[in-house]
């Protein structure tokens, strides 16, 4: 596929020139030897001690693991399983005569970056996948052999799945013409550890990865996963020089999905029919908005009022609280979460790449909405689209709403002025 | 199924459905209340399971379970009024149809493999109903509320989970992925004796609670033990599968794919016989686009070898023992391929896999052991394996691995 080899960026070529103009040559682009590249353990296994060796030759102490087996170069021997595929490949599809692509057009494919290939990192990949919202998946993170292992494994689905390119690598050319990239590395939340805790240890993780990202796709919308979300969603959007828009952290779109399914679990309704956001920081202080919920289309609290159904403030901060507590009690229980915030960024990547225009509660630069004065991230209702943020809801707030929200801008403006970046 | 069972899984309400093994008392139904007039009914149901000393020991992950009032003013307390005020039944509704109903699919084993399973036919919307069922109470729960948790992105799916397998009771399939995970270096056939023990105490609960399901074994070695599921099951053998080769076909198919450059959905070709190491390929169901790939290469006079179809092969083999060294299972990719059964069987797509099947009187087999050969798949499980044609090497080589089963199955304590 032409289309990718291009879209991986300057190196590695990966450049099959067969179906292009007709030409018949394998104008497969071979990498300097100088690189190096450690022999893996699949069809070239007489070849991997060379490698080691070679790379050993040129002082390099560490082979370096190679993700896709076309970068190496080798010859193939006639008759080895890769010559005979190659032979193949050539000839079995002929260019018609004439043939020209232009590679902005077949360039054109929606792309994905995922960093860090944990559990959350490795459940956003996969559900992406699943819905089919991208041609082309690209994973990074530091340990090699397990993100190896990762891209194999979504690889060996091929016959399940529709054709997406799914690389790898611990160099983050691999991420080039990324449309979104998705950061979930980070420590993990322990249990009883506070979200507001992590945040020393992301930053500097975050130097090192942000501004690659940015190299390397200077167009591409960030999505940060890694917690505490809204500090590291500012932390990124400083280190990135992205315009606001373009940097947004998942913040409580996975709470008040949450949230959804509290209330319609109870109600015994379609969670999809039950509305309402938690905004605010993402964690222990988030603000639900009980004006904005409703059970297909009925605003719950006016209903309660109107049907003389007693509650007080405790009920309401009881519901609030199973919410915030539904994050621990699974982290508790199976030691991370997971599958939930993995279909949470898939339907924010959905509205990102296909321009859904959905409203979803997600971190977003707060400075100038609410009273907030403070340039921090938190999370608001915002119309989502290929633009990013295309801007953030008017949403009514009561007094109170509107002071717990300040409350945490200020929490976090003071965490943010402690941070070295 | 007894009739219990069948009008609980036609009624989509978790609270009715986790006491699906209470007396049938338990479950009113009178004329007048239906899916959303649950108030009384409920109460009724909640005063019937305090009474119940076994609710106090036994595990129990729904909060509807739990034994006791709730406060004035309390969430719970205020969620039941809304429920009961919110939606009105029109005068006069009954009960759905028995005929119409549900479907259920049980994963036993939250393990990487069970839960990619899981996660992968929710995200498919294939079913409306998944059980879980393991031995770790925490974990389970665990995994139970991640997946409930993304209510608000998927189509409404209720999600069980429990350590009793009355939990399952009503699946259309049970898929077993519980066992010790094959080790780096491990052959699949050392396993077996670890998990026949297993089996012993997982299959007859899953066929108890759910006669008429279908069983489908992912655990290794899956060849083995889809046998022993048999043994243990009672079950015709057109409702034991083994998920067997249709993930070493994937990778084959992947592969070839991978250095064609081209889409692998339009690459075909089997792998069959024993899961693993002593897999047979297919070549001559090997097609590229309609084009038989050996067939090519002679007419085209690309010189191979039986050497270069050999690596081929053990490209395909090493794959699963590469990702098992590289992050320390496999999960991504069963998962779909188990996904990829479950929407055969479930939505009686009638299409060809190569699976894991009681291959007694094929292609000379004598003995009754389980082997992978394509099959065509559908509600009744397997409809019939397709008489796919040999070379006198393939055939040997099925013949040997089968020898090789049989010995194994003698020796085991079923």
């Amino acid at each position: 596929m032409a289309s990718v080899a291009v879209s991986a960026g300057t190196t590695p070529p990966l450049i099959h020139g067969r179906r292009i103009g007709g030409s018949s040559a394998t104008a497969v682009t071979r990498v300097p030897a100088a690189s190096v590249r450690c022999g893996v353990k699949s069809a070239f296994l007489g070849q991997e001690l060379r490698l080691r060796d070679m790379a050993a030759m040129q002082g390099d102490t560490k082979p370096k693991m190679v993700f896709d087996w076309r970068a190496e170069t080798t010859e193939h021997a006639p008759g080895s399983a890769f010559d005979v595929t190659q032979t193949v490949a050539s000839k079995l599809f002929k260019a018609i005569p004439g043939s020209s692509i232009r590679e902005e057009l077949v360039r054109r494919t929606l792309k994905v970056t995922v960093v860090g290939v944990g559990n959350v990192g490795m459940a956003c990949a996969q559900t992406i996948l699943t819905q089919d919202l991208c041609d082309e998946l690209a994973l990074v993170d530091v340990v090699e052999e397990k993100l190896k292992g990762e891209m194999l494994d979504l690889q060996h689905a091929a016959a399940f799945l529709p054709r997406a390119k799914i690389l790898a690598d611990t160099d983050y050319k691999v991420t080039a013409g990324s449309d979104i990239c998705v950061v979930s590395a980070g420590a993990r939340q322990r249990e009883g550890e506070s979200r507001l805790a992590l945040v020393e240890k992301n930053v500097s993780l975050f130097k090192k990865i942000i501004p690659q990202l940015v190299k390397y796709s200077p167009d591409t919308t960030l999505l940060i996963i890694s917690n505490p979300v809204d500090a590291l969603t500012y932390v990124a959007y400083k280190l990135s020089g992205l315009p606001p828009n373009r940097v947004i952290g998942s913040g409580t779109n996975l709470d008040s999905s949450r949230f959804r399914w509290l209330l319609a679990d109870r109600l015994d309704v379609n969670a999809q029919n039950v509305h309402g956001y938690i905004v605010g920081e993402h964690g222990d202080s988030s603000v639900p908005l009980w004006s904005s919920v409703a059970v297909g289309g009925v605003p719950l609290i006016a209903y309660l009022k109107q049907n003389h159904i007693d509650y007080s403030p405790d009920t309401l901060a009881e519901l609030h609280r199973l919410v915030v507590d539904g994050a621990y009690e699974v982290i508790k229980l199976k030691g991370y979460t997971s599958w939930a915030i993995g279909y949470s960024v898939a339907s924010l990547v959905k509205s990102l790449l296909r321009d859904q225009r959905r409203i979803h509660p997600v971190s977003v630069c707060a400075q100038g909405f609410h009273g907030i004065e403070d340039e921090v991230y938190l999370s608001l209702p915002a119309e989502i689209g290929r633009a990013g943020i295309l801007g953030v809801m008017d949403s009514p707030l009561t007094d109170e709403e509107r002071e717990q929200l300040h409350k945490s801008a200020k929490t976090l403006a003071e965490i943010q002025k402690k941070l070295d970046i | 199924m007894s009739a219990l069972a069948a009008s609980t899984s036609t009624i989509q309400s978790s609270s009715i459905q986790t006491r699906s093994a209470a007396p049938a008392t338990a479950t009113s139904r009178s004329p007048k209340s239906v899916f959303f007039t649950q108030g009384e009914s409920r109460l009724q149901l909640r005063v019937a399971m305090a009474t119940k000393e076994e609710t106090k020991a036994r595990t129990m992950f729904d909060w509807r379970a739990q034994a006791g009032d709730h406060a004035e003013g309390s969430a719970s307390a205020v969620a039941e009024k809304v429920k009961s005020t919110l939606f009105k039944a029109i005068p006069g509704s009954s009960a759905p149809s028995l005929v119409k109903r549900t479907y259920k699919v049980t994963v036993v084993g939250v393990g990487n493999v069970g839960m990619a399973c899981a996660q992968t036919i929710l995200t498919q919307d294939l079913c409306d109903e998944i059980a879980l069922v393991d031995v770790v109470a925490d974990k389970l729960k665990g995994e139970m509320l991640d997946l409930k948790h993304a209510a608000a992105f998927l189509p409404r799916a209720t999600i069980l989970a429990d350590t009793d397998y009355k939990v399952t009771e009503g699946s259309d399939i049970c898929i077993v992925t519980a066992g010790a995970r094959q080790r780096e270096g491990e052959s699949r056939l050392a396993l077996v004796e670890k998990n026949v023990a297993l089996f012993k105490k997982i299959i007859p609960q899953l066929v108890k609670y759910s006669p008429e399901t279908t069983l489908l074994i992912i655990s290794n070695p899956v060849d083995a033990l889809t046998y022993v599921a048999l043994k243990l099951s009672g079950l015709p053998p057109n409702r034991v599968i083994g998920s067997g080769t249709n993930l070493d076909s994937s990778r084959f198919r992947w592969l070839l794919a991978d250095h064609l450059d081209v889409n692998a959905q339009n690459v075909h070709g089997y792998i069959v016989g024993e899961h693993g190491d002593s897999s047979v390929p297919l070549w001559s169901t090997v097609s590229i686009g309609g084009v038989p790939l050996i067939g090519y290469l002679k007419q085209n006079n690309i010189d191979y070898s039986t050497g270069t179809l050999k690596e081929l092969h053990r490209m395909v083999v090493d794959g699963a023992y590469e990702v098992i060294k590289l992050k320390g299972y496999t999960s991504w990719a069963i998962g779909y391929s188990v996904a990829s059964l479950v929407k055969s069987v479930l939505r009686d797509q009638r299409r060809i896999h190569p699976v894991s099947v009681c291959a007694q009187g094929f292609h000379g087999i004598e003995d009754e052991v389980y082997l992978s050969l394509p099959a065509e798949i559908g509600r009744a499980g397997i409809i019939g394996v397709m008489d796919s044609p040999l070379t006198d090497e393939e055939r040997e080589q099925l013949q040997k691995s089968a020898k090789t089963l049989s010995d194994i199955q003698q020796k085991l304590d079923i």
